[in-house]
């Protein structure tokens, strides 16, 4: 089982950022769309661990995220819309070595990683590079090359593509949505929560949930809860 | 500091960090014990380019180095000249920047995180004290990398100001500034987190 969710709410402050969502999620790419306010970053960082709920249950990959926090983010890369805030360490490649500080992994071995994980990102020309130096998309790229190296079963994506022109959202989609792994060994099918205000991006995953207001008002078939946001965007 | 890094494949290179910032330290310390005369400057003058030639980076790198510390040597030099005769002033002006030439040589052929490798297995025997090496080694890495964040935050909060109209004072900067700074640290704050940091 992928994602649980049973009457959950949140409380960020004096607001109720997410209210009463009961949600049972099995697929492999699922889109969250939703005005903005309306609780789809709360949601996705509910799924990382990185808010806690005020009531109700939440299990991600069987794991639950306040509980068993260190495990969950073993098997979980979360990338967020603004990459510089991602970037820890001052060069390419060690930034997507830091990654992997943590498995105790001999050098050599982190080297192997972290080369191949460039090449898949199209980074390894610039993996001695200032990471700051780096332009937009290719800071995203590194953000998710650092998140990919340690192969999650689920990446959760908030917004990734907001900063970005149209091939660079392109070249991330793709990644994300697994199109451009194929034969490439840093990143095996997993599975994708994909926070976006692009629609035609969350039409291409396997399910799409709405949100509004903090409450889940709609899930299924992305063809389905995107004309119903439509429908309620026309004034 | 910052990006320093010239890739290479020399001995220099490949020496591992520890070892190379314990000789370069113990190079600093005899030229630092020289008589302050010009002898003492030319002996700084000869090792600096002789490391910057066995390094392979270089006398056009060495140049870079000294272009970026000129207005170090022209400060104390010049508040030397007041009150020291000529010749102890060129000494030991020629021991300062020859300590940053050579301390610049460590940044220039160690990677940051090996550098901060090395800081980490240095502080070790602190943790018997309590401290965390790792967890200064990291908060290190952060600083190093935030400082080119902030110096664009506060670019673009002056470019706000700018095409506002707004005129350049230090209290209408530093307020919009900090809430940049903050949200930035509460975002890398998060990222961390996110990345299995506790």
């Amino acid at each position: 089982m992928s994602i649980l969710l049973d009457t959950v709410c949140v409380r960020l402050g004096e607001r109720l950022a997410l209210e009463g969502v009961s949600l049972h999620l099995d697929q492999q790419r699922i889109a969250v769309i939703g005005a903005n306010g309306s609780g789809k970053s709360t949601f996705a960082r509910l799924l990382g661990g990185l808010v806690t709920a005020e009531s109700g249950t939440v299990s991600v990959l069987g794991l639950d995220p306040a509980r068993q926090a260190r495990e969950l983010r073993r098997r979980v890369g979360v990338i967020f819309s603004n990459p510089d805030a991602q970037i820890i360490m001052p060069t390419v490649a060690e930034d997507v070595a830091f990654s992997l500080r943590g498995d105790r992994l001999p050098r050599a071995e982190v080297a192997r990683r972290v080369a191949a994980a460039l090449e898949e990102f199209g980074l390894d020309e610039l993996a001695d590079r200032a990471a700051h130096d780096l332009s937009g998309g290719q800071k995203q790229l590194l953000a998710l090359c650092g998140a990919m190296i340690r192969r999650p079963a689920l990446v959760i994506a908030d917004e990734p593509t907001a900063y970005l022109d149209a091939r660079n959202s392109r070249l991330i989609a793709r990644h994300l949505l697994g199109e451009a792994s194929a034969g490439t060994t840093a990143s095996t099918a997993h599975r994708l929560v994909l926070v976006t205000h692009d629609l035609a991006l969350a039409a291409r995953c396997d399910v799409a949930v709405l949100f509004d207001d903090g409450r889940l008002v709609a899930a299924g078939a992305p063809g389905d809860v995107i004309d119903r946001y439509e429908t309620s965007l026309q004034c | 500091m910052l990006t320093l890094y010239r890739p290479g494949t020399g001995w220099v290179h490949r020496a591992p960090a520890g070892p190379k910032a314990l000789v370069l330290l113990l190079v600093v310390l005899g030229l630092s014990l020289l008589p302050s005369g010009y002898a003492a400057a030319i002996a700084c003058g000869a090792v600096v380019v002789l490391g910057y030639l066995v390094t392979g980076l270089g006398l056009r790198e060495l140049a870079r180095q000294i272009v970026a510390v000129r207005w170090v040597v022209v400060i104390t030099l010049g508040a030397q000249l007041i009150f020291l005769q000529t010749e102890p002033a060129v000494a030991n002006t020629s021991r300062v920047l020859a300590t940053l030439l050579i301390a610049a040589l460590l940044v220039l052929t160690t990677r940051i995180g090996d550098l901060l490798d090395a800081v980490e297995r240095a502080l070790r025997p602190l943790a018997r004290l309590g401290a965390d090496p790792a967890r200064v080694a990291l908060v290190l890495a952060v600083a190093i990398t935030t400082v080119p964040v902030l110096v664009r935050l506060a670019a673009g909060v002056r470019e706000a100001q700018r095409v506002r109209g707004a005129g350049a004072g230090l209290v209408s900067f530093v307020i919009p500034f900090l809430v940049v700074s903050l949200k930035h640290a509460d975002d890398l704050g998060e990222a961390l987190t996110a990345r299995g940091v506790r």
